[in-house]
């Protein structure tokens, strides 16, 4: 049934596409593409995507406007993001071409990243990520700021109030002249973001006089220690000499204070416990961009520094101070250089070079305990490793439909070097009559262990080996239009790719958990777009985004031993379909948004049972949003109302996570005209 | 224009039909385990609250999983750490959860809980009114009421602080209470039951991971001997031999840098030790020499929890595959012969003999 409703949704997208007409606002239809992606599979969103639901944070964003898995462990709590079957480690993430994924544990968390500081955004699937970075053996997310603003003095102000006393304001200025550009954004997220959910895992009991229990029941409680207050700055600055040159100045603080959800399967008083993480991040990034017209270079420079402080304490007597049970401390210091340099000798030839150097420093302190002599011990590790990644591309256009791209990709952590990465790419056009364009592309990548796979204390094996990938996808894509009536372009990729030595963290017998090669991994499937854009009638617009992948992910290995059931199934936490549709209305100043987002089941265990926390069911998501706007002579106003979860489901994204049903936020955006 | 409503219109109630997932949440069932039974108390994996319980007949080889969920209709919670049977009920500790459960061993029904734990590893009854429960991250043992499922004390454990707390496994000879300080620490307490007062302590190697207390009075503690890097000490583990009277240690044996032992346990008549290395290993009590040969050779197995049939004298083993699928438990008798094999919840790790 639910496959069956999966595919009318799909038809539903096919179908919109034989009624159409459209304002085509951002979606260019033409048939040159542009060299530097030659054979690339990217997911790009748009400002309006980045924009309309500017209290989410990257993770929403990329779980209803694309079909990669966003796994989230509850309500402004960790958000990852995987691709095509493979773990949120093997997604690679860049910021202003600074890539921020942490070191200690190679992955990011995208609830921490808000949408509103996001300009530009896209996703380069598998191999196309060997073009940024390497280790990306799922993809690579690209985020960044964007200098285009409007001329002049600018301002905004978003005030946002939803359930749950849930507080959201953004802020942002702007001044623009020729030269100069100047953005200043700020958010401030805060919620006690307790939300009731029935608790299906627990029952509480009715007892009798005699503490027999005569009743049982499912209680309705609240979502338990999961309060946040989140600030973030942005500040941007660049210059342009007109001649060229561009010289840019990108600053991010991040000051994040959230307690850490309690487990629907916990007995324990919220109030006895505090468990918290305080996290604080400097993100600055300065760059030059100079451009002539047959070459560019970039020189960029950025540092990194992270302070998370995870507490975990109880009261021990009532008003008794919390006494500390965990205190870990973690400090990451990031030196960040990258140079490229662009080379387009004639129409057909298109040469690219980068070198970019991340250093990491990082000093993780797990607590505090007596040593062997009784003096204070501390468990933990303190490294460095600097972290090399070099690249040359050549890309040739022999013929106009047709693009040849060979990239060469070689990394170095610490003192180990990487095989050579290697990714070929190839495009063509089929067909000028729809824009027909066909796409493949091979790599063989590899991933470095992380930071903490090698030395987290205790645990972390230093003896891991490196993981590596091979993979390889072919697709057809299409555009067409009509000016000012419709567009509708649409994709679909088939993609496979082999990981072996897939790094895993497995208990010991020692209490403590411990990295080890086990897997391999054999990923496939397909991703198909599509996007519509008409407009029926004056003044009306219509915009239908859908995404789908078929992303079968198996454990290909060999059996541990005779009772290993795992051989053949499906990874733990992953989806084998991922669906997303995104449809926008508007009509003169109002503007209605409907979001539907699948997964369908997800196992938790490596054999694939059914059993009743051996996997998730699968669930659909729903948000709608209506939006008006008004202007006044000396200010635009901006009215929107936004629900989510609009069918109160009760779901869940992780076992034991709770997630919250209905709820609403509702914003006014003041922008002054200067 | 029909068809333009159409496309409005279709999307939304399509979500609309397809918006409800599906839970699993059943009735609860009735089970009736008649006899000596043995419960495998799987902890599951961390924070994802899928421990569980599984019961087994050795008498007609038959297994039931997930007995907890399935008697009760809700999870069990997340690291179920051990369970003990007393008077007539199952308590099962489930560390993450800061719960304890009391069931009924015939039905695998709750009859009551124990809440308000900081970190519960073990319960040791000393009567029907009151029990012993170590923790991790905490430097009390609290004092439970069983019988009215009360917290009704704590015995403060001196020089440890909360962030290095840990009490882990406990044995009873006479009035005395023997508990194992694990993790970061090196030590064994006594504990006098008449007064809830340590009254003794003694230093053991690096992270006393596992106590037995013989039919001859003698205590057998097995040190996992930490990890490199570990503040508190790295070193080989250790069988340590001690006098539950004197508290002298009378024999150590010292494994290899690289092993992992853990696991100690005691077959019915408490004369032979078994414990787990890769292998599992047998020893006599009497015995001055460590075994050189393994019991059972592991087989690419991850063995993660022993115990011996107090009655039977069968020893069960706990594989723990890849610690994210079902766990397998082997059967073999004391002459190493095997006799059956099953599968249980995921990370099978202790037993609990009715």
């Amino acid at each position: 049934m639910k496959k069956t409703l999966f595919l009318i949704i799909l038809a539903f997208s096919l179908m919109t596409s034989a009624q159409k007409s459209r304002n085509l606002g951002n979606v260019t239809v033409t048939a040159s593409r542009p060299m530097k992606e030659i054979g690339v599979q990217k997911t790009s969103f748009d400002s309006t995507q980045l924009k309309e639901s500017i209290a989410q944070s990257m993770a929403d964003i990329l779980a209803f406007n694309s079909s990669v898995y966003v796994k989230s462990y509850g309500r402004a709590a960790l958000s990852t993001v995987a691709f095509r079957g493979t773990s949120p480690s093997h997604t690679q993430v860049t910021w202003n071409g600074m890539r921020i994924n942490n070191p200690m544990l190679g992955m990011t968390d995208f609830s921490t990243i808000p949408a509103f500081f996001v300009d530009r955004a896209s996703l380069l699937h598998g191999s196309s990520s060997v073009n940024e970075a390497g280790g990306g053996l799922g993809g690579l997310v690209r985020l960044g700021t964007a200098p285009d603003m409007p001329e002049g003095f600018g301002a905004q102000y978003v005030q946002g109030i939803g359930s749950f006393r849930t507080f959201d304001e953004f802020a942002r200025f702007t001044y623009c002249n020729d030269r100069w550009a100047s953005s200043t954004r700020v958010v401030y997220s805060s919620s006690p973001n307790d939300f009731k959910y029935v608790n299906h895992d627990k029952k509480l009991n009715i007892y009798d006089d005699e503490h027999n229990i005569i009743g049982q029941y499912f209680p309705t409680e609240r979502n338990r220690s999961g309060a946040y207050k989140d600030l973030h700055l942005l500040q941007e600055v660049y210059y342009n000499n007109q001649r060229g040159d561009r010289l840019g100045f990108n600053a991010w603080f991040i000051n994040s204070n959230r307690e850490l959800p309690m487990l629907t399967t916990d007995y324990a008083d919220d109030t006895d416990f505090d468990n918290r993480q305080h996290e604080r991040t400097f993100r600055g990034v300065v760059s030059w961009d100079h451009s002539r017209s047959s070459w560019k270079t970039a020189l960029r420079g950025g540092y990194v520094n992270t302070l998370v402080k995870y507490d975990y304490s109880r009261q021990v007597a009532p008003g008794a101070p919390m006494a500390a049970m965990t205190r870990s401390r973690s400090r990451i210091h990031t030196l960040y250089g990258q140079a490229e340099g662009e080379f387009t000798p004639s129409r057909k030839w298109y040469f690219t070079m980068g070198l970019a150097a991340h250093q990491h420093f990082v000093k993780s302190i797990d607590r505090k305990v007596a040593d062997a002599n009784g003096g204070d011990g501390l468990v933990g590790y303190d490294k460095a490793r600097i972290e090399l990644s070099g690249s040359a591309s050549v890309k040739w256009q022999p013929v106009e439909r047709m693009g040849l791209s060979l990239v060469l990709r070689q990394e170095m952590f610490g003192d180990k070097w990487s095989p050579l990465i290697p990714a070929f790419f190839i495009d063509g056009v089929i067909s000028r009559s729809g824009n027909i364009t066909a796409k493949a592309s091979v790599t063989k990548n590899h991933r470095f262990p992380t930071l903490n796979d090698l030395y987290f204390m205790p645990g972390g094996n230093p003896d891991l080996r490196d993981e590596d990938g091979f993979t390889y996808d072919a697709g057809l894509s299409f555009d067409v239009g009509k000016s000012d009536r419709f567009s509708l372009g649409g994709s679909v990729t088939w993609f496979d790719s082999r990981i072996d030595d897939w790094i895993i963290w497995l208990p010991t017998t020692k209490g403590f958990f411990s990295p080890r090669n086990v897997k391999r991994v054999h990923a496939y499937g397909i991703e198909t777009k599509l996007n519509l854009g008409v407009q029926p009638f004056k003044g009306w617009f219509l915009d239908i985004n859908g995404s789908y992948s078929w992303t079968p992910s198996v454990n290909d290995g060999d059996r541990i031993s005779a009772a290993d059931m795992s051989v053949g199934k499906q990874l733990p936490y992953v989806p084998r379909h991922s669906a997303a549709v995104t449809g926008r209305i508007g009509w003169k100043s109002w503007a209605f948004l409907y979001k539907w987002c699948f997964y369908s089941e997800r196992f938790t265990q490596s054999s694939n049972e059914n059993s009743i926390s051996g996997h998730l069911p699968a669930y659909f998501m729903n948000n709608v949003t209506l939006e008006k706007g008004l202007r006044f002579k000396p200010l635009d106003l901006s009215l929107k109302f936004a629900v989510n979860n609009l069918f109160n489901e009760q779901y869940l994204s992780v076992l034991s996570r709770p997630m919250p049903g209905i709820n609403f936020e509702f914003f006014i955006a003041v922008t002054p005209r200067f | 224009m029909k068809s333009r409503s159409a496309l409005f219109v279709i999307p939304v109630l399509l979500a609309a039909s397809a918006s409800c997932m599906k839970w699993d949440y059943g009735e609860p069932e009735d089970f009736t385990a008649h006899g000596e039974g043995l419960f495998i108390v799987c902890e599951g994996n961390f924070q994802y609250g899928n421990s569980s319980l599984s019961y087994y007949d050795p008498q007609t080889r038959t297994v039931i999983n997930d007995a907890f969920y399935r008697a009760n209709g809700y999870k069990l919670g997340d690291v179920a750490q051990s369970m003990t049977c007393y008077d007539g009920r199952g308590w099962i500790v489930v560390n993450n959860s800061h719960v304890i459960f009391a069931i009924d061993p015939v039905t695998f029904r709750e009859t009551g809980r124990i809440t308000g734990f900081t970190s519960p590893r073990y319960i040791h009854f000393i009567s029907p009114e009151k029990a012993y429960v170590t923790q991790l991250w905490d430097n009390r043992i609290f004092i439970v009421n069983p019988s009215t499922y009360q917290i009704t004390g704590y015995i403060t454990v001196p020089d440890m602080t909360m962030e290095q707390g840990s009490t882990e496994q406990m044995v009873q000879w006479g009035d005395y209470v023997y508990c194992c300080c694990w993790s970061y620490q090196k030590r064994i307490l006594r504990i006098d039951t008449r007064t809830d007062r340590i009254d003794a302590q003694f230093e053991t190697g690096v992270q006393p991971v596992s106590l037995s207390l013989d039919r001859f009075g003698k205590l057998w503690i097995l040190t996992d001997g930490g990890y490199d890097g570990n503040p508190a000490g790295y070193e080989s583990a250790s069988l340590y031999k001690v006098d539950a009277a004197t508290l002298e240690v009378e024999r150590q044996f010292q494994f290899r840098r690289s092993d992992t032992p853990s696991e100690l346990q005691l077959n019915g008549t408490r004369d032979t030790l078994y414990w787990l290395n890769n292998d599992v290993w047998r020893m006599d009590v009497r015995s001055t020499r460590p075994p050189v040969r393994p019991f059972l050779k592991e087989r690419d197995t991850r063995f993660y929890g022993l115990t011996v049939d107090p009655v039977r004298g069968d020893v069960y083993v706990a594989d723990a595959i890849d610690y994210q699928q079902q766990g397998m438990i082997y059967r073999f008798t004391s002459d190493a012969a095997p006799v059956d094999s099953f599968y249980v919840g995921v990370t099978p790790g202790a037993f609990c003999w009715n």
